[in-house]
């Protein structure tokens, strides 16, 4: 082969690799699912597992959202598709969401995911088309989350307890 | 030097290190970028193999060379840096006394080999002893004193020692693959080291030789 040729390839060879050691360190993934995902996704290819989507989706519609989280993560193990990040947000949001106080732990966890979800979200906006959710957009979830988390004197009003679940 | 050692070889075994170097294994895996100190450290290493003439930087970047030679031995030289900084990280201790003294000494010893410009031979036997050095300080003897130990009596005499050295001794335990890790990338880099293009003969070392007019 000619040099010239050698040299151009391994120049892309090399700026390549250097690219990909750059991106592990930029977004630390934390086991192969989310290294191949993520791959995956630059190059436009990341596809979720759409029957795992459709069984969380059917989980969360029936309160059991510990097995809504689980089919949801199987069906986007790389953490790369922002619907499901939002609904596993919302399902933190709905098991966390208490009459007399919220469960701040849960809470927690469902910020994580929905900021997750708005990274992920071209130009950080989300919209989810559901009729069974009454917060559709990433960021009332997200201002959901943060006020239940908040301790203010309103969450000494007794009438709190009539409150609805959104 | 051929041109596949230059655009493909050290390169890929400088990014290797480099990507294995910042890995911190614990509960989770991490990327840890390198520190300030290790960037200066690398920078006294590069220095020290130029002076060695174990790196001859006018065979990577040369006027005469082509833009694409340039660009592969910009590359070669940028990846040498990053590897040899992560690859200090790695082998330095995360925290405490170990972490200062283990700082100081490969300061120390880089500076050494950097004044003492030992030839090129001398200069790889003593990087592979710093870096064997650390490596063992590091991954078998630390790791050894804080790892949870198997009998009574020896997690009663480490727990001695953490008392009597104020918790300034002990690090967090190291999972066993971390040394095999470290143990893998350190003969790695050693390799690419030992591979990076020499001064031709005839020449002292890479560097321009200085012009010296006999006092009249």
């Amino acid at each position: 082969m000619r040099e010239p040729v050698i040299r151009g390839v391994g120049l892309v060879a090399s700026l390549g690799y250097a690219a990909a050691v750059a991106w592990l360190y930029a977004t630390q993934p934390q086991n192969v699912a989310q290294v191949t995902g993520g791959f995956a996704s630059m190059v436009g290819v990341y596809k979720i597992d759409a029957q795992a989507f459709a069984d969380g989706i059917r989980f969360f519609r029936g309160n059991q959202f510990v097995e809504a989280r689980a089919a949801l993560q199987r069906a986007d193990p790389a953490e790369r598709d922002a619907h499901t990040q939002f609904y596993i947000a919302y399902s933190y949001y709905r098991e966390g969401w208490g009459r007399l106080y919220n469960d701040d732990a849960l809470f927690g966890k469902g910020v994580a995911a929905v900021d997750k979800a708005i990274a992920l979200a071209p130009g950080g906006r989300l919209a989810v088309d559901d009729p069974d959710l009454q917060m559709r957009s990433a960021d009332e979830l997200r201002a959901e989350l943060q006020r239940g988390m908040t301790r203010e004197a309103s969450d000494f009003n007794p009438l709190r307890v009539f409150g609805a679940r959104k | 030097m051929s041109a596949v050692r230059e655009a493909v070889v050290l390169p890929l075994i400088f990014l290797t290190v480099t990507l294995l170097g910042g890995v911190q294994l614990g509960r989770t895996v991490s990327l840890v970028p390198p520190s300030l100190f290790t960037l200066v450290l690398s920078t006294m290493l590069l220095a020290a193999l130029v002076r060695s003439g174990a790196l001859a930087p006018d065979r990577l970047l040369a006027g005469s060379r082509s833009g694409l030679a340039n660009a592969n031995g910009v590359v070669v030289l940028a990846t040498l840096f990053a590897a040899a900084s992560q690859l200090l990280g790695m082998l330095t201790p995360r925290s405490g006394l170990p972490l200062f003294f283990v700082s100081v000494f490969l300061f120390v010893l880089l500076l050494n080999t950097l004044v003492a410009q030992p030839d090129r031979v001398r200069l790889l036997r003593s990087l592979a002893v710093i870096l064997g050095s650390a490596l063992v300080l590091k991954f078998v003897i630390l790791a050894a004193l804080s790892g949870p130990s198997g009998s009574r009596t020896a997690r009663v005499l480490v727990a001695l020692f953490d008392a009597a050295t104020f918790g300034t001794i002990a690090q967090e335990p190291q999972p066993p693959g971390g040394g095999y890790l470290a143990f893998f990338a350190a003969g790695l880099f050693l390799i690419g080291v030992g591979a990076l293009p020499t001064p031709r003969p005839g020449s002292s070392s890479g560097l321009p030789a200085l012009q010296t007019h006999p006092q009249r």
